[in-house]
């Protein structure tokens, strides 16, 4: 199938999810270097993930995702979303993954965030933005303060991971200050 | 009506936006009958123009709960008449735009005796202060048809602002009638009402 962009990056192009591709997601979320930092801690199946695909609801969604298709190699190498998305204060929860491996450290969790944040805020008229990154996540910390993220609170010894708690930090951002740092 | 659909207990009733004569309360299943009556009531459905027969299963299904996901395009009360208990009509929004932050705004007084009291303006403030300051709107639209002269002066009254007229919209009587959009800004709606 011929991949049809939502969104046009540079490097990428956000898809929407494809069912043909759901046993690449399910590859993703269960890989233990993606699910260490996202919390996925009960395996996932193909038919939990087609579910989330096929959900069908009345009325407006609270969840958006999107598949990170990568332009010059040809394939899905992500997802990210918004997610709890509540229509009254007008505020969301981003998540995001580079699900493979890869692809780390090569600015695309940047341009990913830059292109869900831009849309969030640019077409469906949110108000603010917010991601729980863990502490340990150094890499994901980066990616949302060089898109104007700011670390807002830190929630304390919230997480279990590899056998110890650790600290929850919960970044932010306005559409206000989006829109100044992107004219 | 009979005496059996005016028995409403005090229980079945839950005051969500307090106004002085009368409170907009959640809709509830133990009146689908009323619904059922006003709705094919020929005086009041000439105004709301129902042209289709509504019946009891149809209003049931607004009492369906619905799968996860966010809110509806819909919110709707029953017009509750404190003074008389007893629920005398229905108001709402309609197709909410959640992205745009826009909804249309609708109601019925289902007791004709209740007309020409002003009660329609009296909810519809609250519910229109209900859709800026609680579900975060930017703008409510309203539409009316030509000859309803009493939906025509309310909106104005409450501050609607008329932005199209759509030519032969709309068939009642045996004739085709313009229509006529209004539009509300928060902006102003906050301001008129400090």
């Amino acid at each position: 199938m011929e991949p049809t962009p939502f969104i046009q990056g540079e490097k990428i192009d956000l898809l929407p999810l494809n069912i043909s591709n759901v046993e690449i997601y399910v590859k993703w979320v269960n890989r233990p270097k993606i699910r260490k930092f996202g919390r996925s801690v009960i395996p996932k199946t193909v038919e939990q993930w087609k579910k989330l695909i096929h959900a069908e609801e009345k009325g407006i969604k609270d969840s958006v995702s999107l598949e990170i298709w990568h332009k010059s190699d040809q394939k899905p190498i992500g997802e990210l979303g918004l997610f709890n998305i509540n229509w009254f204060d007008k505020k969301a929860y981003i998540g995001l993954s580079i699900g493979e491996i890869d692809y780390w450290n090569q600015g695309i969790c940047t341009e990913a965030l830059k292109l869900i944040t831009n849309y969030a805020f640019a077409e469906l008229n949110l108000n603010k933005l917010y991601s729980y990154i863990f502490a340990p996540n150094k890499a994901s910390c980066r990616c949302v303060e060089k898109n104007g993220f700011i670390r807002e609170a830190i929630l304390k010894k919230d997480v279990f991971i590899d056998g110890k708690y650790e600290d929850t930090y919960f970044y932010s951002i306005f559409k206000e200050d989006w829109m100044k740092l992107n004219g | 009506m009979t005496e059996k659909d005016k028995e409403v207990k005090e229980g079945d009733v839950f005051p969500f936006l307090e106004g002085e004569r009368i409170d907009l309360v959640p809709q509830n299943s133990k009146w689908i009958p009323l619904f059922a009556k006003w709705q094919n009531n020929e005086r009041v459905r000439h105004y709301a123009r129902f042209s289709m027969p509504t019946t009891a299963e149809d209003i049931k299904k607004w009492f369906e709960p619905r799968s996860e996901g966010g809110p509806r395009e819909g919110v709707f009360f029953t017009i509750y008449h404190k003074g008389d208990k007893r629920p005398i009509g229905s108001m709402g929004l309609f197709r909410i735009n959640w992205i745009y932050r826009n909804a249309w705004i609708m109601g019925i007084i289902g007791e004709p005796e209740y007309w020409g009291k002003g009660i329609i303006g009296e909810a519809a403030k609250l519910l229109i202060n209900y859709g800026f300051t609680e579900l975060n709107l930017h703008k409510i639209y309203a539409g009316v048809f030509n000859p309803n002269k009493r939906s025509l002066r309310a909106a104005e009254k409450l501050g609607f602002k008329q932005e199209s007229l759509l030519k032969e919209d709309m068939y009642v009587d045996g004739v085709y009638v313009d229509t006529y959009q209004f539009g509300l800004f928060k902006r102003d709606w906050m301001e008129q009402n400090k």
